[in-house]
């Protein structure tokens, strides 16, 4: 009997937990539901401010350094662009206003600037479309020397579900990438359409850095 | 019909010479045959392609209270934006009949449906309309909205105004012919259409005023009308009282709803300030025709419609014209404007070109003018056709269309593919969502399938999430729950972004 104690008393525990144990319920609480809302006011204010507030903290580069893709030839994915023409690139206009950009057709898109020699690179700074609140997809920025990027491509900057970078809302100040002394005479920017549409837009590239020594 | 005045011969059909073309309509036959085959073109346009435009706000809005009513609860007439319960009463039924039970089994092509449907009998209800305008003036409008694209855009639009426009003429019609012949059953007819009206949107006070007026021009001009017997009023207003009290009450479930009307007036005498949707007067002239090519050929059928009416012709003409113009000027004058509203002038706006086309028709007195109007026709409908292709199938929701509103991109319809894909990723069977946002429609649509999904407003902490989505103000409180969170952007409107965050695992390279 002594010997029974222990065991029975371990079978009313194990009874009980098993009792207990069914009766545990998944947690379940209620969600609010979405709060009705009136047709949404379409919001369209030109050249609109960016999020980004203020002045973008100074970025260091070697003195002497310029911007080499001023005026250098453009060529693109997309030979017969939508809208404008691919010199507008590199033109300097850094407007928001239409006439300043180029649409390249939807989808993948690629441009590529020629710097004509090879350089060290220092900073891409890109503006595609900044009158109007926008992320653009998928942007990924190499430099190489081979005009057809199919061999020695170092990659800058990559916001697509391959890289590690960030996607961010454009903006009048432009996406500052730092391309850490990279050398290359070619530099290529990949869009992949946007939040709005799935046009890929540039409004300006510039190259900062050297010619190469 | 001889016009003494003039002499000029205006036939109420039209034709002078002995083309069979020119006579298809002086049969019954002949001309049902014309406006059913019409009404199928109108369906077959209408069809292809029904879900590919991204799901609007207000469709789903309208799509939510669908799935509230297939769950079993009773329309309740919001006073603040909702409108009328007339468009849940056809989507019901005809949802459940395509075998959707709940909010989750709903598609955008089972919705739109309704509206698809409701069009395309509306260039039938034309048909009808031949004993009050003529053959030619229902034939044009039969084609304007068969294949235009404002029509076209819009019946493909899971809104309440096709179905307004549709109640709007069948009240016409039916009130006209009660008016005339003293049917009790077109009386009842007009009720029904009226009561239909009111229980579609609230702006049904605006045409209700513009046919009144209208009315009472009908009333004083020459040859005078016999006034309506009174036993026709009365069958009118009973059915109009029967079917708003049916339609507001949801078949006798929520009398509570008087009050919320009654509240539902200072509310949108608010709104028709604006609210956000200001446009300038003349907003509609340029939404409904970019070319004024129609505008102007409705000049010349107001035109005629006036020299018809001083020469005692054609008075219900002359009616139609005082409704439009008077629509026309209200609407333009008030500044709240949203491009749907002008689907309830295009209505007008196509039989006042059919008396045009009328004109020109009577005024050519040989085949070979009259064909030289069917060509023009012809071409006129092959640009109107084109832009339809443009708009409503190729660009339907793209900022250059002039019919897109603030409307939700198609960039949105990846944000459920990618909560689905990282789920499966994260083996997440039900995943728990959070969305933080002061408004955050058309989500609610686009997440339907998810049953752990929640809404908080932005002051408030949603606890712990799966995915959180938020705009880009992401509210302070939440640095602590996405902190170690990956964020990615999805557009919902132009300027308006969402914030995807998911959890923070190292994605392989596809």
């Amino acid at each position: 009997m002594k010997n029974l104690l222990p065991k029975f008393t371990f079978a009313i525990f194990f009874a009980a937990s098993v009792a207990f144990a069914d009766d545990m319920v998944p947690l379940k609480t209620d969600l609010p539901k979405p709060q009705f809302v009136g047709t949404p006011v379409p919001i369209n204010v030109p050249n609109l401010e960016p999020k980004l507030t203020g002045k973008r903290p100074d970025f260091m580069v070697p003195a002497g350094t310029e911007n080499l893709a001023k005026g250098k030839k453009v060529t693109a994915s997309d030979n017969d662009p939508v809208v404008g023409t691919l010199d507008l690139v590199t033109d300097g206009d850094k407007e928001g206003d239409e006439g300043s950009w180029v649409e390249l057709a939807p989808g993948k898109q690629w441009t590529q600037i020629d710097l004509e020699k090879d350089a060290d690179i220092y900073a891409v700074i890109v503006w595609h479309y900044h009158s109007q609140e926008r992320v653009y997809h998928d942007v990924v920025v190499q430099v190489s020397d081979d005009p057809t990027f199919s061999k020695d491509v170092k990659t800058i900057y990559d916001n697509s579900s391959a890289g590690t970078d960030r996607p961010y809302i454009e903006s009048y100040q432009g996406k500052l990438i730092d391309a850490k002394g990279v050398k290359g005479r070619y530099v290529r920017l990949y869009s992949n359409g946007n939040t709005t549409n799935k046009m890929n837009h540039y409004i300006e590239v510039e190259v900062w850095g050297k010619p190469a020594a | 019909m001889q016009n003494e005045k003039t002499g000029l011969t205006r036939s109420a059909v039209g034709p002078a010479s002995g083309s069979s073309f020119f006579n298809l309509h002086s049969s019954l036959a002949g001309r049902w045959a014309v406006f059913i085959s019409l009404s199928v073109l109108a369906l077959a346009v209408r069809l292809p392609r029904l879900a590919e435009r991204p799901m609007h706000t207000d469709e789903s809005i309208n799509a939510y209270i669908t799935g509230e009513l297939l769950a079993g609860d009773s329309f309740h007439y919001d006073p603040r934006d909702r409108h009328g319960p007339v468009l849940f009463a056809f989507a019901e039924p005809l949802v459940k009949l395509l075998g959707a039970r709940k909010f989750s089994d709903l598609t955008e092509s089972q919705l739109r449906l309704t509206t698809v449907i409701i069009g395309s009998a509306t260039v039938l209800l034309l048909g009808a309309g031949v004993e009050m305008f003529g053959f030619i003036p229902c034939l044009v409008a039969a084609l304007l909205f068969a294949f235009a694209p404002l029509p076209v855009y819009y019946n493909r639009y899971f809104i309440h105004e096709t179905l307004f426009v549709a109640a709007t003429l069948g009240l016409i019609l039916a009130g006209w012919r009660a008016w005339q012949k003293n049917s009790a059953w077109s009386a009842g007819f007009a009720g029904l259409c009226a009561g239909l009206l009111l229980a579609c949107k609230e702006t049904s006070v605006i045409h209700f005023f513009a046919l009144g007026l209208a009315m009472i021009c009908g009333w004083f001009l020459l040859p005078r009308e016999k006034a309506p017997k009174l036993k026709i009023v009365g069958v009118a207003f009973t059915v109009f009282v029967a079917v708003t009290v049916t339609l507001f009450t949801w078949f006798g479930r929520n009398w509570a709803v008087f009050g919320d009307l009654a509240q539902a007036v200072p509310h949108f005498a608010a709104r028709a300030g604006g609210e956000g949707h200001e446009k300038p007067f003349g907003y509609y002239f340029h939404l409904l025709d970019p070319t004024f090519v129609l505008m102007i050929v409705a000049v010349g059928g107001g035109y005629a419609a006036i020299c018809d009416a001083v020469t005692g012709i054609r008075k219900p003409h002359l009616l139609l014209v005082i409704y439009g113009l008077l629509i026309l000027m209200i609407y333009s004058a008030i500044p709240y404007k949203t491009p749907w509203l002008a689907l309830n002038l295009w209505l007008p706006l196509a039989l006042m070109c059919g008396f045009g086309v009328e004109a020109f028709w009577e005024q050519m007195t040989n085949a070979t003018g009259r064909w030289f109007i069917v060509v023009a026709g012809g071409f006129l409908l092959a640009v109107l056709g084109a832009q339809t292709k443009l708009w409503a199938f190729d660009q339907p929701a793209d900022e250059k269309n002039p019919y897109a509103y603030a409307h939700t991109v198609d960039d949105l319809l990846g944000l459920p593919a990618r909560i689905e894909e990282l789920a499966k990723k994260e083996n997440l069977t039900q995943p728990r969502i959070a969305v933080i946002a002061a408004d955050a429609w058309p989500l609610p649509w686009y997440l339907r399938k998810y049953s752990k999904v929640g809404y908080w407003q932005p002051a408030q902490d949603p606890g712990p999430a799966d995915f959180y989505i938020t705009t880009t103000d992401v509210p302070a409180q939440l640095d602590e729950r996405l902190k170690n969170l990956n964020s990615e952007y999805f557009g919902v409107r132009p300027e308006v972004l969402l914030v995807l965050w998911t959890p923070a695992t190292k994605e392989t390279t596809p």
